[in-house]
């Protein structure tokens, strides 16, 4: 198992390769000149030279590439170019206002997940299994675009049930910001929670460990809660732990729409400005977090079940 | 006399007594016939005229009412029809090929081969998918061509993936083992025996696919990285921030509901292939 | 005889699908004693299972429903009784053992605490004295060790250990009927003959009464009292089993009786229940000459069976990985150091449990996988250093048949495109019409017809599909075919049909034959020559006759007790 920790591990080295690779073409490669782009039209060849020397793209390609490699290894991804702070500082003083809306918009939502597709699961075949399913569908075929100004027009501005926009920081004064927020988070994503969850579980239910514990006298909630619910929840939590990292991207639309300072609001403002270094950060960041994760859902899922040796 | 009939025919069949999964059908092929017309300048070819007083309510002579300009909502709607089927097509075109044919390498060959494409999407899964859209949309050109391209490259992983590990589970079977033990080469493998038994799941993956462009559009709408000049259903969503402020819901709700009831058929349909083509269930029944 | 436990009435089932309406049990009566084992005999798809899933109240409803008649257990209807009453009695009074002892026990939960649910659930006692109860049921059932083993967890016990479970789960709380659907067809010989004397060890130490659901007679023979003979959904035949064995009444019953090879005299051909009874489901009178035991001659010279295959030490490994660096640091021996030599015209059977290696060895021969060391001599021509191309032109002479005819077969090609694709490949047949003229006698020489050939796969039965896969390599000619288990996933008829078939194809084109089986009375009937296996290596061999008659490995002396002998025991 530590051996297998430790190798795994070591593989982020290859694939963090690739991943700077990636972002090194993209950025510095087929983007047109940062330079040029920042100095405007009216840039003179030289002040575009100067620029050019100032940002480091006037170096080879390769030791451009061994940059992001370094800052990858490193953490530190410099500056922004727009703003002049540290990278890492903007990252450090977004990230609790954008965790403050994903995680419990992530607990709430796995939780009504798990338990409705129990339900759904229990009641199989019947026609609010159905109803339910096709009520999932027609909300999966609604863009996430339309949930967000449908909402924050309605329940907020018209009903001024919620705030309509802003943040602040601080528990608890930033929840009255966050709950419509959260709400939509979790109603987008009901629908495919529930179906995959369906899913999983009915796999489970028509295995020949169920017929047996039928066979045993065991009730069929018995029978869902425990032996199914048990052997299902090993796909599912790998399926919650895998989507951990992109929380720490932030609900980059919902922070735009809601004025919430977190992480996407930044990336957004990064791109408008074409503040390549943060965009850079980002990518490479949420790269590492996914590979980390990755690994902790293998590590998972061999604790979870007693047949998997992990080599 | 039993009939001869091939599992698609047989798959067809199944399809054909689902009733919503036909319906479904029939509003893809409508769609697809709207966005033909209009791509050869036979349908909304006017859209950008102006046909009335800005900002009129749904009315006889403008059925979903005008926008700011006082341009045929209706008609950009159909228009944008175009621009979602294009997205969604092409970014199949792009992603199936690259998945299929990397899959089945990876799956078939294995060994350092397959290292190497695992490698090779692993790197690409690792960042983000709005991350790398983001990414390749912003150093590329805006516009429609991008967007395919982007919505194609980013979305080849999963059906890799997919077609990867059926690849592995056909390449051990019995009767592709019986190929090799009379005397068929690889590409008689690949091509005439593996490929066709994993073909259903493409398709399966194709409608999804499909869908989840359509749906990104509107995402790459909003952040200013989808078509220019033209109307797109993203756009008209986008645009409705600033309308519903003024009660003008008709752009909101035209652009919403034709965009719902395609991505509605096509995840539909998408479940409906999924039972008749899907040999699990087939074994569930004898 | 003592009351009777369960009292089955006109029971009736049916299936409504999509498809329309199946009847998969249509009428069926009878009784169970307490202490009494009955069985219950007849092919797949007979309905025999789902008889035992309806007295269990587990028919999955819908699409299956008792449409006629009543369960009567301890005089109380089963049919009528509510979910709860069922329950009370599920794992109570009446329990169950399955087929697959593999996938029956939940993979996530140790095998004691599984033993432990069904106690607490019946018995309302606390944890610790059910783990108590388990400890010693896992003792009774022949577990050694259960205070360690109760801790485990299903994947880390052998088949064998898990159907022990199993049937320790069972009889937790001393059911008064255990019903038992085919518990030993997924087990080896010698551990099917064990789990056989445990039940009924079991049976007598606790007076239960014993629905045992199988499709081998020779089990039968061995374990029951009574038997019922199901065919095509209906009862055919229901008496004692000495009755049954010596005189059956029901034709079918004698097709099915004489179908089935046995281990000492076998008549030349297998008779079949087609030979008993004929399509409209009438009697046909069996000549006694068709009966008489043949005696197979043994004597082979060079001259007429010169060697035709010729394995020199052959040897298949597979690396056990392991360490950071993933260094080899064993070899699973899956064939170890195997010679052994085969004449023309002959069939070598290689029999062994599983696990032994025997279709690794198969598959070495053929370089469907790759052997590590050693030599096969095809004619003098050493496979196992061929070229590629070299090695493809000689597959049309050595073919392959496998077991299992649903993953055999492209289930998206037509009969005839199967057929004619190695005819394609080896340049069989002068034009695309000739090679179809070549698949139609095909499909008449395996006794199926020409219209068949239009057809995919999944339109046909197993036996068919098998017939369909020994046309595919007669396709090329073969001078030699391996059959890997090709007649284990049949039913026992069709097993006669298919195995009549390869003797015929033998004679009529000095085949050769490797008859691959764990099944001893099988390889017994068709085998000139019998090489046994045991952990990779062969550790017996000789002609039928001496290993059969005379074996000189206790191993094999083992295996061949453990067979079923299919002779009533006294009642």
């Amino acid at each position: 198992m530590l051996q297998y920790s430790i190798r795994r591990l070591l593989y982020i080295i290859p694939v963090l390769l690739g991943v700077c690779f990636i972002v090194f073409f993209l950025f510095n490669v087929v983007a047109t000149d940062p330079a040029a782009q920042q100095l405007g039209k009216h840039a003179t060849a030289s002040s575009i030279v100067e620029l050019r020397k100032e940002l480091g793209l006037d170096r080879s390609y390769f030791v451009q590439y061994l940059d992001i490699v370094k800052s990858a290894f490193t953490f530190d991804f410099g500056r922004s170019w727009s703003s002049h702070q540290k990278i890492s500082d903007i990252l450090m003083n977004k990230a609790g206002a954008s965790l403050s809306l994903t995680i419990p918009a992530f607990i709430i939502s796995m939780f009504l997940g798990i338990s409705l597709s129990l339900f759904v699961a229990f009641y199989r075949g019947r026609l609010i299994d159905y109803a339910t399913m096709l009520i999932c569908i027609a909300m999966m075929s609604i863009s996430y675009l339309v949930y967000i100004i449908v909402f924050q027009y309605v329940l907020a501005y018209e009903w001024g049930l919620f705030e309509v926009s802003g943040y602040e920081s601080g528990f608890p004064a930033f929840i009255p910001y966050v709950a419509l927020p959260i709400l939509i988070s979790v109603v987008t994503s009901l629908g495919p929670d529930i179906r995959f969850f369906r899913t999983i579980m009915l796999d489970e239910i028509y295995q020949d460990y169920v017929r047996t514990a039928r066979a045993k006298g065991l009730s069929e909630k018995v029978i869902l809660f425990k032996h199914v619910l048990r052997n299902a929840l090993v796909p599912i939590i790998t399926y919650i732990i895998i989507q951990l990292p992109f929380l720490i991207l932030g609900a980059l639309l919902l922070e735009s729409f809601f004025d919430i300072p977190g992480l996407g609001g930044e990336l957004l403002r990064a791109l408008n400005s074409s503040d390549f270094p943060v965009i850079k950060a980002f990518t490479v960041l949420t790269a590492i977090a996914y590979m980390v994760f990755s690994l902790v859902t293998d590590i998972f899922y061999a604790l979870a079940d007693p047949r998997i040796k992990l080599q | 006399m039993e009939k001869e009939y091939s599992l698609w025919a047989d798959a067809f069949r199944r399809l054909a007594k689902n009733k919503i999964a036909l319906v479904s059908l029939v509003i893809v092929i409508v769609y697809a016939a709207i966005a033909l017309l209009v791509t050869f300048g036979l349908l909304a070819d006017d859209w950008a005229q102006e046909v009335g007083p800005a900002n009129v309510a749904p009315a006889a002579d403008y059925l979903l009412g005008t926008d700011f300009l006082g341009r045929d909502v209706l008609k950009k709607v159909i228009y944008g029809t175009q621009v979602a089927m294009t997205v969604g097509f092409f970014s199949c075109a792009i992603a199936i090929p690259i998945g299929v044919t990397l899959g089945a390498i990876a799956g078939y060959f294995g060994g350092i081969v397959d290292d190497a494409i695992v490698w090779f999407y692993t790197t690409f899964a690792s960042i983000p998918y709005l991350m790398m859209i983001i990414a390749i949309a912003y150093v590329m050109e805006r516009g429609l061509k991008t967007m395919c391209i982007v919505l194609g490259v980013t979305s080849w992983v999963g059906l890799c993936r997919l077609v990867r590990g059926e690849v592995i589970k056909h390449r051990n079977r019995d009767y592709v083992q019986a190929v090799t033990a009379l005397g068929g080469g690889h590409s008689k493998k690949i091509f005439t025996h593996i490929l066709p038994n994993v073909f259903h799941l493409v398709i399966i993956n194709a409608s999804l696919r499909f869908q989840s462009a359509i749906k990104s559009e509107v995402i790459l709408s909003y952040l200013g990285l989808g078509v220019q000049n033209v109307p797109s259903w993203g756009k008209m969503i986008d645009d409705a921030k600033q309308d519903l402020m003024q009660d003008r819901w008709w752009q909101l709700v035209g652009a919403s509901f034709a965009m719902f009831l395609i991505v509605l058929a096509l995840n539909i349909l998408g479940d409906a292939l999924r039972d008749a083509l899907d040999p699990k269930l087939k074994g569930q029944e004898s | 005889m003592s009351k009777n436990l369960l009292d089955v009435k006109n029971l009736t089932v049916e299936f409504h699908t999509g498809e329309g309406i199946t009847r998969a049990v249509d009428n069926v009566s009878f009784t169970i004693a307490e202490g009494e084992t009955v069985g219950l005999v007849g092919e797949s798809g007979s309905g025999k299972s789902v008889t035992s899933l309806a007295v269990m109240g587990l028919i999955p409803n819908p699409p299956g429903k008792i449409t006629q008649g009543e369960i009567l257990f301890e005089g109380k209807d089963i049919v009528t009784a509510s979910d709860s009453e069922m329950r009370a009695l599920r794992g109570n009074d009446i329990s169950m053992i399955f087929q697959e002892p593999m996938t029956a026990l939940n993979p996530l939960f140790k095998v004691g605490a599984q033993i432990c649910e069904s106690i607490m659930l019946h018995q309302k006692v606390g944890k610790k004295e059910a783990w108590n109860k388990a400890l010693e049921l896992m003792h009774q059932v022949g577990i050694p060790n259960p205070k360690n083993r109760a801790h485990s967890y299903p994947h880390e016990l052998s088949g064998g250990q898990k159907q022990r479970i199993c049937i320790a789960m069972a009889i937790a709380c001393s059911p008064k009927l255990l019903i038992c659907d085919e518990p030993t067809t997924a087990l080896d010989v010698t551990i099917q003959k064990q789990v056989l004397e445990l039940i009924e060890n079991l049976q007598k130490v606790h007076r239960m009464g014993v629905l045992f659901i199988t499709h081998d007679l020779g089990v039968i023979g061995d374990i029951a009292d009574d038997v019922l003979v199901l065919y095509k959904s209906k009862l055919v035949e229901h008496d004692n089993v000495k009755k049954i064995f010596t005189n059956a009444t029901h034709p079918y019953t004698k097709g099915l009786l004489s179908c089935r090879p046995g281990i000492k005299h076998n008549p030349r051909r297998l008779l079949t229940v087609s030979d008993y009874v004929d399509a409209d489901g009438n009697e046909k009178v069996v000549p006694a000459a068709a009966l008489e035991p043949y005696e197979k001659s043994f004597e082979f010279t060079d001259a007429k069976n010169p060697v035709l295959l010729e394995i020199n030490n052959l040897k298949t490994y597979y690396p056990i990985k392991a360490g950071f660096f993933r260094k080899t640091i064993a070899h699973v021996k899956a064939v170890d150091d195997v010679s052994f030599n085969i004449r023309r015209g002959t069939t070598y059977g290689l029999v062994g449990e599983s696990g032994c290696g025997k279709t690794t060895l198969g598959r070495s021969i053929l370089r469907l996988v790759e052997p590590t060391e050693g030599q096969v001599l095809y004619d003098g021509i050493d496979v196992t250093s061929l070229n590629s191309t070299d090695l493809r032109n000689l597959r049309s002479k050595m073919q392959i048949i496998f077991q299992d005819p649903y993953s055999s077969l492209n289930p998206r090609m037509t009969i005839s495109q199967i057929l004619t694709e190695p005819m394609e490949i080896h340049n069989i047949g002068e034009s695309k019409k000739e090679r179809l003229e070549l698949a139609k006698s095909l499909v008449s020489r395996v006794d199926l017809e020409q219209n068949h050939l239009a057809r995919y796969p999944h339109q046909f039965s197993g036996g068919q599909r098998q017939r369909i896969a020994i046309a595919r390599a007669l396709a090329v000619n073969p001078e030699f075919i391996i059959c890997d288990e090709s007649v284990s996933a049949l039913d026992v008829s069709v097993q006669a049909q298919v195995l009549n078939l390869l003797q015929d194809l033998q004679e009529e084109r000095n085949l050769t034959y490797i008859f691959i089986s764990h099944d001893l009375s099988v390889v017994n009937y068709i085998s000139d020559y019998v090489g046994v296996m045991f952990q990779g290596k062969l550790v017996e061999h000789g002609t039928a006759k001496e290993v059969y008659t005379n074996p000189r490995m206790a191993y094999t002396k083992n295996l061949l007790e453990a067979i079923p002998k299919g002779i009533p025991k006294t009642v």
